[in-house]
């Protein structure tokens, strides 16, 4: 029994952090059709700025905001200097911009600050243990499920209630009408890209605080984590995004509790293959998108 | 083969080939390692051509094979009495096998084929994005089997003991050949239907396109190029380890087929040459910058920050790359009649 | 408001859809624009609206020069346009479709109010499905969505592209109803259409489009009366 609550601990924990992950790209994707592989690097500046911020007196609460509003400011920044020049070029074009982008944001990393492994502070609750159910978890998990929970409930109250969210989903389906009705196109795009940076820069406060350190390629993961639980869950739909981030790390997880000792290094492999088969059945991915039809 | 395609090819092969002669006449040693490494880098970024140019969808992955054909043929290559130090865990059935480095090449481009076919064929399927990210994210998969799999792979350490196998001759002669291939396949009926499947997927595929197979058909040619490569690659440099065969290498390689221009064989090959005169350079530079001591620290990965502003440079002005839809033998015949009018 | 129109040119690459095009449309006035499939029509209408560049020319909304503004300007010029495809949200109910609508005034909502409740009262079939995704609407319900979403940023110009498109003659003749409850209020009203019939008697005025120019043009009892209006159609 304790190994099963276990399970679904971790599972929702996980869960939530993917599911936080891949929202964020496809926000940005829902509305541009471009794919931004300059996503990983929003966790990495939000790293970097708790490493910078680390040493002075601010309460963590305070270092934490800057980080975010890091992600945010660097989400932005990719807009404006990889995405807006080549957007109207071709989608390749995009995707190659947004990757050479990537390159370069972790080359000046490597360069301006180091190569090497660089530690961040964590507030102390992140270490403490919590007994639920009679199991115990890192209180970490558990602030994971909450903010988890908190953000997406956030997200989807902003999506439907306010104007600008309608707005953001009107532009997801067809954004040159949403412009003949007065929506500012430069505003959407803007306001899509600040919020994939604050995801990505919660995300990486939970992720970072299961490391404790920071590299230039500490985007990687989380990146690859988004693209699979966007592709598995349907590109263009929100409820797809988090989705496929929840049954991702129930994958994962699952791979975690089951697999022998010596395979256990090629975990990602076998995540892989089980993706592979989840594409084979449903290559447009479990969620339909905005419908894009209409009825003369 | 037309007479625009018969000069394209008579200009790429001749560049190849009078590279070769001046490397092999100038017999500066540095400057022949560079050729032969150049002459690789064609085989691949040309095999990269032959998938991104006419499926018209980016591929990560490609790398990823070229790890597959190098370690293929590693283990097929490496002497035997040598496999005991360098891959002590290797199976049984094949830690007795010695093959010469043509076959190990060989074996090399037909495994990644294998390969690719299998595992790619349901992302073809798949939408444009997402075929390219799922294509990224195989070759972190892949990247990660060749860094756990001790037993073939020698996990994350050096792999040393091949054979030097790969020398300027051999390298140009895999170049020559990788050009006719590339164009004929951009010809074919597989080629023209997929890039006129790009434009309207509807009308293609009520000339009987069926698009996925067609993706796949260029993308296993591609990856048996890749493979070739890589095993060249691999009987050049003759110790290598998994962390040849990921995302810089991708970034170099897509640099040069983006900057030349993905769309045409001309540009592949323009691309190389140009990305590797720049490289080189930068490579040169970083050194001296660093043994003259001018910053503090060791300048690292400079050679990257300025690959990556040249791509988006290219990207922005020249969407299509340097070569972007006109074969260099197109563009010549065209001049040719241009002047040849009357006024 | 007064819309002026000078040699309008719209290419497409090397295709040249609109081959300059001299449009008015008086303050209040409706005015038709006709002709075949491929005339240019729906590239005139996104021209003025700015979803186009246009290549040359001259857009004049009551004398001020506003050529090639985006689209989102031009609404808050008091532009609207809808185009031919009735690019309804379908994933968005017919609430958000017409909340969207109001998006440049925003800001009042007492105003949005009222004129939701006026589309409702206008359209009552809209009013009976205003939960419902726009999707599942059918195609006169769409069209008069979109009309009805048009008009939520009170637009002094309203660009209409082929209405009626589609529809069966009875949902056709309560849209040209609605057309013309719109046009007594004063709206200026520029309207593409292909049931020629039916705009003539709604229009005051109508211009006659073929291959990119304009063919003829009039009084709209002149050319409903004219014998070679055909010609220009069946002319292509």
């Amino acid at each position: 029994m304790t190994a099963a609550i276990q399970f679904v601990i971790d599972v929702l924990s996980l869960g939530g952090a993917y599911a936080l992950m891949a929202l964020g790209l496809v926000i940005v994707y829902g509305i541009l059709r471009l794919v931004n592989f300059a996503y990983g690097e929003l966790v990495m500046a939000a790293g970097y700025t708790l490493y910078l911020v680390g040493g002075s007196p601010l309460p963590w609460l305070v270092m934490a905001a800057l980080a975010v509003a890091a992600a945010v400011l660097t989400g932005i920044a990719t807009d404006y200097l990889a995405f807006r020049p080549v957007r109207t070029k071709s989608v390749t074009a995009v995707l190659i911009t947004s990757f050479a982008f990537s390159t370069l944001l972790q080359n000046a990393a490597q360069l301006l600050i180091s190569p090497r492994p660089r530690s961040i502070p964590l507030p102390e609750v992140f270490s403490d243990t919590v007994t639920v159910l009679g199991v115990v978890t890192p209180a970490r998990n558990l602030i994971t499920i909450a903010a988890a929970a908190v953000l997406l409930a956030l997200f989807t109250l902003a999506m439907r209630r306010t104007i600008l969210g309608i707005a953001m989903r009107a532009a997801a389906t067809h954004f040159t009408m949403a412009r003949m009705l007065g929506v500012p196109a430069n505003l959407v795009i803007t306001t899509a890209f600040a919020i994939s940076g604050l995801l990505a820069g919660t995300v990486a406060l939970l992720w970072l605080g299961r490391i404790g350190t920071v590299v230039p390629r500490v985007g990687l993961e989380p990146l690859l984590i988004a693209f699979i639980a966007t592709v598995i869950g349907g590109m263009r739909s929100l409820e797809g995004a988090v989705l496929g981030g929840f049954l991702l790390a129930f994958i994962d997880t699952s791979l975690n509790y089951t697999l022998p000792q010596d395979l256990l290094k090629f975990r990602d492999a076998f995540t892989f293959s089980l993706v592979i088969l989840i594409l084979l059945w449903r290559p447009a991915g479990l969620v339909r998108g905005p419908a894009t039809g209409q009825r003369t | 083969m037309d007479a625009r395609n018969l000069l394209t090819l008579l200009v790429l092969v001749g560049s190849i080939l009078l590279l070769a002669l001046a490397a092999e006449l100038l017999e500066v040693r540095l400057f022949v390692r560079i050729v032969t490494n150049l002459f690789i880098m064609l085989v691949l970024v040309l095999g990269l051509q032959v998938f991104m140019g006419n499926a018209g969808i980016l591929s990560f992955a490609h790398v990823g094979f070229m790890g597959v054909g190098a370690y293929t043929t590693a283990v097929l290559t490496i002497p035997v009495r040598m496999k005991g130090m360098a891959l002590p865990d290797l199976y049984p059935l094949v830690a007795g096998l010695e093959l010469s480095p043509f076959m190990g090449i060989l074996a090399g481009g037909l495994v990644a084929a294998l390969v690719a076919a299998v595992v790619a064929y349901p992302l073809m399927r798949l939408s444009d994005a997402a075929a390219v990210i799922t294509l990224f994210a195989l070759l972190v998969v892949l990247h990660t089997i060749m860094l756990h799999w001790s037993a073939v792979t020698n996990g994350p350490r050096t792999l040393f003991g091949l054979p030097r196998a790969t020398g300027l001759g051999l390298a140009a002669a895999a170049a020559v050949l990788a050009v006719p291939l590339a164009l004929l396949f951009k010809e074919s009926r597989v080629g023209l239907l997929l890039r006129s499947s790009r434009d309207d997927e509807v009308a293609a595929a009520a000339l009987g396109a069926r698009v996925p197979f067609l993706r796949w058909q260029a993308f296993v040619l591609a990856a048996f190029m890749a493979g070739i490569g890589g095993a060249l690659w691999a009987h050049f440099i003759t110790s290598f380890s998994p962390k040849a065969f990921y995302l810089k290498e991708s970034f170099v390689i897509l640099a040069m087929l983006v900057i030349g221009g993905p769309g045409t064989v001309t540009g592949a090959v323009a691309g190389t040459y140009i990305v590797t005169l720049a490289f080189e350079s930068l490579r040169a530079l970083e050194a001296w910058l660093n043994r003259a001591q001018i910053f503090a620290e060791q300048v690292v990965g400079l050679t990257e920050v300025v690959l990556a502003l040249a791509m988006i440079g290219v990207l922005v002005l020249r969407p299509g790359g340097l070569v972007a839809t006109r074969e260099v033998g197109t563009w010549l015949l065209r001049r040719r009649s241009k002047k040849g009018d009357a006024p | 408001m007064a819309l002026a129109v000078d040699g309008l040119e719209v290419r497409y690459g090397g295709v040249r859809a609109v081959r300059g095009v001299d449009i008015t449309v008086g303050d209040g006035e409706v005015v038709a624009l006709l002709g075949a499939n491929g005339a240019g029509k729906s590239s005139t209408l996104l021209a003025i609206a700015g979803a186009i560049r246009p290549f040359a020319g001259r857009v004049r909304l009551d004398g001020r020069d506003v050529t090639g503004t985006t689209p989102e300007r031009m609404v808050r010029a008091g532009v609207a346009m809808v185009p031919e495809t009735r690019d309804v949200f379908p994933d968005l109910t017919v609430e958000e479709n017409l909340r969207l609508g109001a998006y440049v005034r925003r800001r009042d909502r007492a105003g949005v109010e009222a004129d939701r409740a006026a589309m409702f009262a206008l359209f009552p079939r809209l009013a009976e499905r205003a939960d419902q995704t726009a999707g599942t609407l059918s195609g006169g319900e769409q069209q008069m969505l979109v009309i009805a979403r048009a008009m939520m940023s009170r637009p002094r110009l309203l660009l209409l592209d082929e209405p009626s498109l589609g529809l069966a003659p009875t949902i056709v003749e309560q849209i040209f109803a609605m057309i013309a409850e719109l046009a007594a209020t004063g709206l200026s009203i520029l309207l593409v259409e292909q049931n020629v019939s039916k705009a003539l008697a709604v229009a005051s005025r109508a211009y006659v489009m073929r291959l990119g120019r304009i063919a003829a043009a009039g009084p709209a009892r002149e050319l409903a009366a004219a014998a070679d209006l055909e010609d220009h159609y069946l002319g292509g």
